[in-house]
């Protein structure tokens, strides 16, 4: 089985600043890390090639920085990294994206499973997946917490939804995006570590695949993002001041008709 | 819920509050009140149950104050001590609580001391690398300040989210990351200290060399505050690293483990720090957690971080330790390098404690230190105590110094009765086989009330004569921090 696993690298939420100027991240390579929920579609892949064998390939597009995050991927396991790297992809929106990563697949790779995360941490769209998916005209299954049963051709999936879990079969090729749920990614071994720094990423431009050129990057993208602001909480707390028992029990009293009004007891 | 809140000295001063301090003589309240304000000055037993205790069990060895104060300045404490002279009253210096020997315990009552108000960051003298700081200072909040200038206070102990820099160098802190960095005293230049008689005095300075006359500075870094009170303190800082890798090593046992502490220490590299957690320390704290890991077949692991300011060489130095271990026949090395992974080992090693007081909160939590190279013959000494008294010793800590915080941990089924003559038994014969070793009875937490008795059984007459000798040259009416560490 031929597993390959889109993941993108993003910057590191915890030390993201914003701009107050002009709303949009300030962003410093050495920062950036891999999508923290691409971790669960890379363990994914893992776990299926130890249960059934093939071969991963990670496929990432982005500035050349981003094999850092390949790598890290062949570390945990993964067999091969491919990047594509090419000014003509700057600033692709989900669907310029998608389509990129998508004829990258089919022109390159005969493969019989796509597995990515849920969603990025900087986009927060989810949308690129099921893109993918839609580009290739292959079935595709979000939100995967289970993979119950694969018998050689077609899977049997927990597909978690707002109500509970789906139970869906999809056949070979397919998509799937999966939750947190699914696994608990592993530690990355020195062996690994040493594998990855031995191996070779291959980086691909636009004239590696015949992209339509009109359809790539900022060019490409039919969205575009205006203004990025950070919302402003309001809220409207009030002060119970205690400094006597009186207070105390006045206090206790208001905090009780406060929760009735709004029936919370 | 609004009385366990821990009231915070001069924001409700109740002025209804009775003196419960009947032990002082009656003038000492009213005097204190007039040096600090009377706002500063805490009598009521509910808001100075706080000040009763540290990190050791209140019940063995809490003891409530007379009377606690908060001075905002140098001048104020040396008037606080004077009085405490005149009324030879004892005085307990106070940081943040957070030791684990009773240092700050006022277990003969008296006037406790807290310096949590003198806080400040004095002055950042860039030029020459260092701070002067209050010593009431959080030691976590100077690191993070420093920090904002691409600066380093590499002193700091494990317990930095509330430990202050007075505290610190009452009880010369260690921790985690001894082997590269040291411990607080390397990273203290200067001290002014109010002397146990009343005046206040500046000791060392913002240099690096100082060999003129005694080195007070160093006699007092350590001394638990029984040869008088700092309050502010230069403190060395360094370049900021900026890149880190751990590793996560599981051996098959603990001698695989230890044997490869001094491997990795000669090669070349130096780490922050080499952890050591035991079969039974890594199985209780991963269940804890629930963690992942194959831990199953670990008999031992070691933690070792790398740091640097270069991510390139960092990572080579993670690969030669790394290769090390494997020489050694590690079952695995796992890596670590960005956060989300580093905190997740850490974890592990951060939860040992929080995870046996899930069995048994009841514990003699130690802190023996021997030659780095005995551990492996330390290992099998707490296996024969285990099974000789009953009880699970877990051990775990500093590998790469020798610093391990082997712990008794009390059967829940055995009454207290039993445990307070098992753990006396235990202890007694640890720290002798320790002495056998080369080691000593602690490394980094201190003697205080909670090994005294310990330490003057095995510590050499001589060296005890000379202590007393010192202590009563300083502190002629004996009222600073009295019967810590040593009788006199």
């Amino acid at each position: 089985m031929h597993i390959v696993v889109p993941i993108k690298q993003v910057p590191d939420t915890a030390k993201v600043k914003l701009d107050p100027e002009t709303g949009t991240m300030i962003r410093s390579e050495t920062d950036a890390v891999m999508n923290p929920l691409d971790l669960y579609a890379v363990e994914t892949a893992i776990r299926l090639k130890e249960q059934y064998g093939g071969k991963i390939t990670v496929l990432s597009m982005g500035p050349s920085s981003a094999h850092r995050t390949l790598k890290e991927a062949l570390a945990m396991g993964c067999d091969e990294g491919v990047l594509l790297s090419d000014k003509a992809f700057a600033g692709a929106d989900t669907w310029a994206t998608s389509y990129a990563l998508s004829t990258a697949i089919r022109e390159s790779v005969p493969y019989d499973l796509i597995i990515t995360g849920e969603r990025a941490t900087d986009g927060d769209t989810g949308q690129v997946g099921p893109g993918i998916a839609a580009w290739l005209n292959i079935p595709v299954a979000t939100y995967v917490a289970r993979i119950e049963n694969f018998d050689g051709t077609r899977f049997t999936l927990a597909r978690l939804t707002e109500e509970g879990y789906e139970r869906l079969s999809v056949p070979l090729p397919c998509l799937l995006t999966v939750v947190k749920e699914i696994a608990i990614p592993r530690l990355p071994t020195l062996k690994g570590i040493k594998r990855a720094r031995a191996s070779e990423i291959s980086i691909r431009g636009k004239d590696a695949f015949p992209f339509r050129d009109e359809y790539l990057g900022l060019r490409g993208s039919p969205t575009r993002v205006v203004k990025i602001e950070t919302p402003q909480v309001s809220r409207k707390g009030e002060v119970l001041v205690i400094k006597t028992e009186e207070d105390l029990e006045k206090a206790a009293e208001e905090f009780v008709r406060f929760l009735e009004e709004r029936a919370l007891i | 819920m609004v009385a366990k809140n821990r009231a915070r000295p001069g924001e409700h001063h109740d002025k209804e509050n009775p003196t419960t301090a009947s032990t002082l003589a009656a003038g000492v309240i009213h005097e204190l009140q007039s040096i600090v304000g009377p706002s500063y000055v805490w009598t009521d037993p509910e808001k100075m149950e706080a000040y009763s205790h540290d990190e050791t069990d209140a019940k063995t060895y809490g003891h409530m104050p007379d009377v606690v104060v908060f001075p905002k300045t140098t001048e104020e404490v040396c008037r606080i001590v004077k009085l405490a002279n005149q009324y030879r009253v004892p005085i307990v210096p106070r940081g943040a609580g957070s030791g684990l020997s009773g240092g700050a315990i006022p277990h003969q009552g008296g006037i406790v001391v807290s310096l949590e108000r003198m806080n400040a960051l004095i002055e950042l003298d860039t030029a020459n690398m260092v701070a002067v700081v209050e010593a009431g200072m959080v030691t976590n909040d100077l690191a993070r300040k420093v920090t904002e200038h691409g600066l380093f206070y590499a002193g700091y102990p494990m317990s930095l989210e509330t430990c202050c820099i007075g505290g610190n160098i009452a009880e010369n802190a260690g921790g985690g990351k001894a082997i590269k960095y040291g411990v607080t005293g390397r990273y203290i230049l200067g001290i002014e200290l109010v002397t146990p008689t009343g005046e206040s005095v500046w000791l060392g300075g913002k240099l690096s060399k100082d060999v003129t006359g005694y080195d007070l500075k160093s006699l007092v870094i350590g001394s638990e505050g029984t040869l008088g009170i700092v309050t502010k303190a230069i403190v060395k800082l360094i370049g900021l690293p900026k890149a880190w890798a751990d590793l996560l090593v599981l051996f098959h046992t603990p001698q695989e483990a230890i044997n490869a502490v001094p491997r990795i220490l000669t090669q070349g590299v130096v780490p922050v720090s080499i952890e050591f957690m035991d079969r039974l320390s890594i199985q209780t704290s991963c269940r804890y957690l629930n963690e992942t890991l194959p831990y199953e077949k670990a008999g031992a692991l070691l933690l070792i971080e790398v740091d640097g300011t270069n991510p390139e060489q960092v990572e080579t130095d993670m690969i030669t330790v790394g290769e090390l271990c494997e020489e050694q026949g590690a079952l695995e090395v796992y890596v670590a390098q960005d956060k989300n992974n580093r905190e997740r080992i850490w974890n592990v090693r951060r939860n040992i404690a929080e995870a046996f007081k899930v069995y048994c909160p009841v514990q003699s939590l130690e802190d023996i230190v021997v030659p780095p190279s005995r551990i492996p013959d330390l290992i099998p000494e707490l296996e024969k105590l285990s099974a000789k008294y009953g009880i699970q010793i877990p051990c775990y800590g500093h590998a790469g110094d020798g610093n391990l915080h082997a712990t008794l941990v009390k059967d829940p089924k055995m009454d207290m009765e039993t445990w307070k003559r098992v753990e006396d038994s235990c202890l007694r014969e640890l720290y002798a086989a320790v002495a056998r070793l080369g080691g000593k009875i602690s490394g980094e937490h201190g003697i205080g009330i909670k090994r005294k008795k310990y330490f003057q059984e095995i510590a050499n007459p001589v060296e005890l004569e000379l202590m007393r000798a010192l202590k009563k040259a300083w502190d002629p009416k004996n009222i600073m921090n009295p019967g810590k560490i040593i009788d006199l």
